[in-house]
């Protein structure tokens, strides 16, 4: 059984792995680069002790390191993207026709008259498939993880929907999870190119709404209030308004991520307009404005400004949870395509 | 040894269409039986639920004293060539073999090995570029060397030129001899079962109108040539399978159990095709009062 299964995945396999091959090249050749560089600018700063020092050669150092995300950037997003679609090529290309193409072709009636069990036939595909379907997904995000480091942590941000989705284990879940997905789907419709646009569907709409729905509720946020006055708004980083509100850049904690950040309000709780305190926002005339002087100006109005986000230690937690949540829906897929491939008997 | 195959008031139903009703039936073993009826009426789902491949809606069935129920013991015991003779496209005939032999711990690879030989098929050949008959013939291979006790065949020649029919039956003849196995095969045409069945099983409508042994099915069956008279004045015991009228004379197709009693007619025997092709176009049971036009077999294609 094993035998057939490999036989009959042979071709994609074999194409999968030139690919993946390919990839690592990439990574490689432009990841060494890029480390070596990083390492060089590091070591330069090492005797000033800190890139963001104060004295000029320090600051053109820290400008130079600056410089390698914003170089590295269009290399970064199309890798990035290649591990996000990974999974979703795998549930199109390996999923789909696991079961649907053998529906679609009658092959199953010759595989389900030979002295092996539809339940082992089941079984023994979706093992090999499934685990060569994660493998894959494992490379390639431990590839990225490395690759990136760098540019993370120069960013600074490890939650951009794409960056979180494409780093650590996260990618292994939703590689498991969008092969169940093909697989169930071909064996549902029992047709192989429905069933692979079905798939895609699914995953987009699952990467649309798991970053913006699901994910920043998985564990509980962390919400502060800080009132609008001078001791306040001399601690934020800026200022942004629009004809209708206006809100600050608050502070939070180093790593956190911020998930929503809603405008100034009044005690009331309704947001306050610019316009109503035309006092407190002298033209700046393109200058940074005082943040301390808007905020003793607005001080006497109870003004109040809330952010809400997950501190860095949930960054794993999150890693985990939501890899499990897939690998769990996989599993259930799974389960489907063993009941209903039973189902028929009796 | 038991029948090879026992169903009893066996019917499926999918959604509103009934595809076998109350199917009761034994078919005694070391016999190839010959499972005749038009497009659509119901032969590839008993052959389905006799090998496992569907559940009946009712009823029960047993294949070689077990319930088809995909376990290994079974499916061993049991091998099926399902309609269209589906092989893996992209496998080679040698790939096949090896299928085989990984898939059935009593593969016999010998009669694997010389039956492709016999052929004439070239093992690096991949599947999806043989010819009908020769795929045919390959997925008989398969079947054939599992070894089983029963073989299911479903219209295995449907789509095969006459030549290759000839061929394929002849090579399935060959090795149901050698290795006594019981086979079932369905046709939609009578033509081909006539020269390998020696079990007739005629299925019209979802129904099952006639099973026998086809010399005692064609030694009870005449077509008997008389003056005008109704069904009701034939002797007793005569059942009247189909009935014709002209101004003059009549027209019976009659089964008797016992040898056909000696009255004012002339009696002939029928072809094996003439008495399919009768049960074929007078579906219902013929009694009194529903003697009339025949007719058309109605059947759906599948």
């Amino acid at each position: 059984m094993i035998w057939l299964t490999w036989r009959q995945f042979r071709a994609q396999a074999l194409t999968g792995l030139a690919l993946l091959a390919a990839a690592a090249i990439v990574f490689l050749v432009t990841g060494l680069r890029m480390h070596q560089s990083y390492t060089a600018a590091l070591a330069a700063c090492a005797p000033l002790h800190a890139c963001d020092g104060a004295t000029p050669a320090a600051r053109a150092l820290g400008a130079q390191l600056s410089q390698l995300p914003r170089s590295y950037e269009p290399m970064l997003m199309l890798l990035q993207l290649l591990v996000i679609a990974v999974p979703a090529v795998i549930g199109i290309f390996w999923g789909a026709p696991l079961i649907g193409r053998e529906l679609e072709t009658g092959t199953h009636q010759i595989a389900w008259n030979q002295t092996v069990t539809r339940t082992r036939w089941l079984a023994v595909k979706l093992t090999v498939v499934g685990v060569t379907a994660i493998a894959t997904a494992a490379i390639l995000s431990w590839l990225l993880t490395w690759w990136a480091g760098p540019l993370d942590y120069l960013n600074g941000d490890r939650w951009a929907a794409m960056t979180f989705a494409s780093r650590n284990i996260v990618p292994l879940g939703y590689a498991a999870f969008t092969f169940a997905l093909g697989t169930t789907l071909g064996l549902l419709v029992r047709r192989t190119l429905p069933a692979m646009a079905i798939t895609l569907a699914v995953f987009i709409a699952i990467q649309i709404l798991v970053p913006a729905l699901i994910r920043p509720h998985l564990l509980p946020s962390t919400t502060t209030t800080f009132p609008i006055n001078q001791a306040s708004t001399s601690q934020f980083h800026d200022f942004r308004g629009t004809q209708t509100e206006f809100h600050f850049d608050l502070p939070v904690p180093r790593g956190a991520w911020l998930t929503s950040q809603p405008p100034v309000k009044n005690s009331a709780g309704q947001v306050v307009r610019i316009e109503s305190y035309p006092e407190c926002f002298p033209d700046s005339q393109g200058e940074a404005p005082d943040l301390s002087q808007i905020g003793a100006c607005l001080a006497k109005d109870n003004l109040h400004q809330t952010v809400t986000y997950h501190p860095a230690s949930h960054y794993w937690l999150l890693q985990w949870m939501e890899t499990g949540i897939f690998l769990v829906l996989a599993g259930a897929l799974a389960g489907t395509c063993f009941w209903w491939i039973r189902r028929r008997q009796n | 040894m038991n029948a090879i195959l026992q169903a009893h008031a066996l019917s499926k139903r999918y959604g509103q269409r009934q595809a076998l009703v109350d199917c009761t039936l034994e078919l005694p073993p070391g016999h190839v039986v010959g499972l005749v009826g038009p497009n659509g009426a119901g032969k590839t789902t008993l052959l389905k639920i006799a090998c496992g491949m569907l559940a009946p809606t009712t009823g029960r069935i047993e294949v070689l004293g077990e319930q088809p129920n995909g376990a290994a013991v079974q499916l061993a015991r049991v091998g099926y060539v399902a309609q269209g003779t589906p092989t893996y496209a992209s496998l080679s005939v040698a790939d096949h073999l090896k299928f085989g032999a990984k898939m059935n711990p009593a593969w016999d690879a010998k009669l694997a090995q010389a039956r492709i030989e016999q052929l004439g098929l070239n093992p690096k050949q991949k599947a999806g570029k043989l010819s009908g008959g020769q795929r045919a013939q390959l997925a008989l291979t398969v079947a054939v060397a599992k070894r089983p006790e029963l073989l299911i065949l479903d219209e295995p020649v449907a789509s095969l030129d006459p030549l290759a029919r000839r061929d394929f039956l002849r090579h399935l003849m060959e090795s149901v001899a050698e290795h006594d196995t019981s086979v079932i095969l369905s046709s939609h045409l009578v033509s081909d079962l006539e020269r390998v069945c020696d079990y007739l099983v005629v299925l019209v409508s979802s129904h099952v109108r006639l099973a026998g042994e086809t010399d005692d099915l064609l030694a009870q069956h005449h077509r008997i040539v008389c003056t005008r008279r109704q069904e009701s004045d034939l002797p007793v015991g005569l059942k009247v399978i189909s009935a014709e009228h002209t101004d003059r004379q009549s027209t019976f197709v009659v089964r008797s159990e016992s040898e056909l009693p000696a009255g004012d007619w002339s009696a002939e025997r029928l072809e094996l095709e003439d008495l399919v092709l009768t049960y074929l176009e007078w579906p219902v049971d013929h009694g009194a009062g529903s003697a009339g036009t025949p007719m058309q077999p109605t059947g759906e294609a599948q």
